[in-house]
């Protein structure tokens, strides 16, 4: 499902190279719950960037859903980005919309139906526990609603991959928990999830796959 | 789909504010200049067209040419460029003329004993010798002809009537430009505003991975939105203001340049200044878009 071989990422800033990614490879398959972790600036949100096609490698091989990412235009990469969900710290709503509208926006701008938008959106709404929530704006949210709203705004078209990118970095560990226990109801339900977090204790807690990255290089592969 | 990028096309309109507003009056006083020069241009056109069919220029010949040398002097007439019409008038016939003029008083003429009148050749100018120059040297080149005693008549004052029928024009194209030019600024500065409000919308929509159009497309609608309503303001201006001025400016304009009716725009103009406004508003949407 994802493979990443000898993959390099380089970014230079005047004359100073940072290796952002340093020989990363790893394979996912179907179905997997993964953790990403490491440090600030280790490299996390650099790979998650490069799976869906944000970021292209400066050397390797990227296979995602079968498609080669770095050799991807920009119809084809907006193609793959369709059977990906995507979540940040940052829940990026759109401040002038209600819940609703934030996931309603996402299928109206992919051509989904009017028939269907209104019982897809609440379908996700019900699965990270906000239907009640649905008409409310974003500043009325909590951080943690405002999370579960990214959450389901990221799987509202039933993506294969979840890519979270520290979802739950901005929030109390209460909230955390919640916005984990969502991460793997979604999980459950079949999808392939990918979780970045520099909370390394998060690993232990989640008793999942983990991935280990240190200043770019993938030092860990355990569980 | 369509649904989707005209929602929020409006969405963006509404985001511009008073800069959209501004760029549809603008687009409004751009198209409104031009379609009142438009209407007072043509409006001159047909006064002149109408003037030009009745300009008569009458050279008077030294002496009646027989049946051959007035082929020969119809066919070098009609070679003089600027030449639409020629009519010969024979001697009798142009005494025969008078006498009718002159009613009841034609005795007045048998009286002469002969026949004091000239043959000669009336013309009708073409649109070619419109200008004061072509018909300057219209005139030039029949005076010159040895048979020709004197080239009588003149287009001089329709010529500058159609003269200031151009200039009114050009001056119509210029300030409409100049607008036009303002308005498509105006426009581009509106989209580029919404385009940093919707940067937001732009960022989520790259990564669910909307096709391009979905995220281009309400920029460029919205661009065409404000030139279409400018345009649709400027033509109910022009309607508004044509009613209230016509049944005042036709008397004037028969009295003065002998039109019965001070026409308006025909649909086929109607319809270009609306697609010309639209085509202002996607033409600065397209131009802010452009550099991103």
């Amino acid at each position: 499902m994802i493979e990443l071989q000898g993959v390099w990422k380089t970014f230079s800033v005047g004359p100073v190279r940072v290796h952002a990614l340093s020989d990363v490879s790893f394979r996912i398959s179907r179905g997997e719950f993964v953790i990403l972790t490491g440090t600030s600036g280790a490299g996390k949100t650099t790979l998650l960037r490069v799976l869906y096609g944000a970021e292209r490698p400066t050397e390797g091989e990227v296979e995602v859903l079968g498609r080669d990412v770095p050799s991807l235009g920009r119809s084809e990469v907006a193609a793959l980005r369709r059977s990906l969900g995507v979540v940040f710290q940052d829940a990026k709503l759109l401040p002038a919309r209600t819940v609703y509208d934030n996931i309603a926006f996402v299928l109206r701008a992919l051509g989904t139906p009017r028939s269907q938008i209104t019982a897809r959106v609440f379908d996700a709404l019900r699965k990270v526990g906000l239907s009640s929530r649905a008409q409310a704006y974003p500043a009325q949210l909590s951080q943690g609603e405002a999370q579960r709203a990214a959450l389901a705004r990221a799987i509202v078209r039933k993506p294969p991959i979840l890519l979270a990118d520290e979802p739950t970095g901005n929030l109390d560990e209460g909230m955390a928990t919640e916005i984990h226990d969502v991460i793997k109801d979604i999980w459950t339900s079949g999808t392939t999830v990918i979780l970045a977090t520099h909370q390394a204790g998060l690993a232990a807690v989640l008793k999942r796959r983990t991935l280990v990255l240190e200043r770019g290089r993938l030092i860990k592969d355990q569980g | 789909m369509v649904g989707f990028l005209v929602s929020e096309a409006f969405r963006d309109l509404r985001r511009a504010g008073r800069v959209a507003l501004s760029a549809i009056l603008l687009i409004t006083l751009a198209l409104a200049a031009l379609g009142a020069f438009w209407i007072v241009t043509s409006n001159l056109g047909h006064a002149v067209a109408r003037w030009r069919d009745r300009v008569r220029i009458v050279v008077y010949l030294r002496h009646e040419p027989d049946a051959a040398a007035l082929a020969s002097l119809m066919a070098r007439v009609k070679a003089v460029p600027g030449v639409a019409g020629t009519t010969y008038v024979s001697r009798a016939d142009a005494l025969a003329s008078l006498k009718r003029v002159l009613g009841k008083d034609a005795s007045v003429v048998d009286q002469i004993g002969q026949n004091p009148l000239s043959a000669s050749i009336e013309l009708t100018p073409s649109a070619d010798a419109s200008t004061p120059e072509a018909a300057r040297e219209m005139l030039a080149r029949l005076g010159a002809m040895p048979e020709v005693e004197e080239v009588a008549g003149s287009a001089d004052w329709v010529e500058r009537l159609s003269e200031w029928q151009r200039l009114l024009g050009m001056i119509g194209l210029g300030v409409g430009g100049i607008l036009g030019l303002a308005a498509i600024l105006t426009v581009t500065t509106a989209t580029t505003l919404v385009l940093h409000a919707r940067r937001h919308e732009t960022e989520i929509m790259r990564l669910v991975g909307a096709p391009e159009i979905a995220v281009r497309m309400p920029l460029l609608l919205q661009g065409m939105i404000q030139g279409l309503l400018g345009a649709l303001l400027a033509v109910a201006v022009l309607t508004v203001a044509y009613r209230l001025a016509a049944p005042h400016l036709e008397p004037l304009m028969s009295l003065t340049l002998g039109l019965g009716e001070f026409s308006f725009l025909p649909p086929a103009g109607l319809a270009a200044l609306i697609g010309a406004g639209t085509l202002l508003g996607a033409l600065g949407g397209w131009l802010a878009r452009a550099g991103r």
